[in-house]
């Protein structure tokens, strides 16, 4: 991969997401169910992936919220990911399907050519309430190593555009540091943030972070199968946070 | 102020992708009959090296290495390659996941 077609790449995504920047009118989601992306793809990797999270509320008047997600995804060549995720959604006495996502991740620069490889997400999800139109998360994914040690940062945008709910383009970022002991356990940390609107960020406390210790692990089943995990516990720094989220990731890979 | 600050950031942007490109060194192995060949590689410790898989079988293999922390499909008959380092020293282990009884190999680290 030269650095002149990923350059040309990265000049096609941004060219696509300025089409939506246009009519763009979205609002954030933080969902229990949310996972830390990572830039690398792998070439014809086939998963079955299933993530779930619970999120206790600051309030005690408000109820517990989760979600749950499965979805396909396949490493179509060495630089796009695509996945397809059904979501749904409960808060204790209701439950409901959410929405549907496509995930599309494009490794922007060869593996560990520089001291960061760099990727970029786009993933667009059709809500069930279409009040909300449709939704948007796009940005930068960096991840570094040195040693046993891996570190990840993600620039992130997320709104709704065409509905009535939900206005605004939101800014955030997640990361996570995990230090890779052996193969079926890892050890780290995970943090996610919304800051605020793009043009407008919120006060310290009215931003939404989430932070908290993670392990990460991988378990061979077969020549070509494996299971893959993640799990953390986050307590919320803010006010405007939820209490705290657990929430987990198991990926079937084949 | 400004402008120096960013003159700055540009030549240390240019300095890290000089000294990235300035001491890469390309190793090739190859993948025959399921094997890797060399099984073997010797590398100096704190410098980056670009290994290049070719495979000559008409099956995929799948470099793979958790020592490494790399995961690379090769298809039948093709290319890939990625880079690896600055490593310290010791042995770091990778296997063919398609063909582990057979395809198994180490980088060295001096």
């Amino acid at each position: 991969m030269k650095l002149l077609p990923a350059i040309l790449r990265c000049i096609v995504v941004s060219s696509i997401l300025s089409l939506f920047s246009f009519a763009y009118a979205a609002e954030y989601l933080s969902g229990p169910a949310d996972y830390i992306y990572s830039p690398r793809v792998e070439e014809g990797e086939r998963e079955i992936d299933t993530k779930f999270g619970t999120q206790t509320p600051r309030s005690g008047e408000d109820s517990r919220q989760s979600g749950a997600s499965i979805g396909f995804g396949y490493g179509v060549n060495s630089w796009w990911f695509t996945e397809i995720y059904g979501k749904n959604i409960w808060d204790g006495t209701n439950s409901q399907f959410d929405a549907i996502e496509w995930e599309n991740k494009f490794q922007l620069t060869e593996t560990g050519k520089y001291p960061v490889d760099l990727g970029f997400l786009i993933e667009l999800e059709r809500p069930q309430n279409r009040n909300e139109g449709y939704e948007a998360k796009y940005g930068f994914l960096l991840q570094s190593e040195w040693r046993k040690w891996q570190a990840n940062l993600n620039l992130l945008m997320q709104g709704h555009y065409t509905g009535t709910e939900n206005q605004g383009t939101y800014f955030g970022y997640q990361g996570q540091v995990k230090y890779r002991l052996q193969p079926e356990l890892e050890l780290g940390a995970q943090i996610y943030s919304w800051l605020g609107q793009l043009n407008s960020w919120n006060t310290n406390q009215q931003q939404q972070t989430s932070a908290g210790p993670a392990i990460f692990g991988k378990t061979k089943l077969g020549k070509k199968e494996a299971l893959v995990y993640n799990l953390d516990y986050l307590w919320g720094t803010t006010t405007a946070s939820p209490k705290n989220t657990i929430r987990m990731q198991i990926e079937y890979e084949f | 102020m400004k402008k120096p600050i960013a003159r700055l950031v540009l030549a240390l942007m240019v300095g890290v992708v000089s000294h990235t490109y300035a001491n890469t060194t390309d190793i090739t192995i190859k993948i025959q009959k399921g094997r890797f060949i060399p099984s073997q590689i010797e590398i100096p410790a704190d410098v980056k090296v670009r290994l290049v898989i070719e495979n000559l079988d008409d099956t995929p293999e799948e470099f793979e290495s958790f020592d490494l922390n790399r995961e690379v499909l090769i298809n039948a008959n093709s290319k890939a390659s990625f880079y690896i380092g600055p490593l310290s020293p010791g042995r770091y282990k990778f296997e063919g996941e398609f063909s582990p009884e057979t395809a198994q190999g180490v980088v060295v680290v001096k």
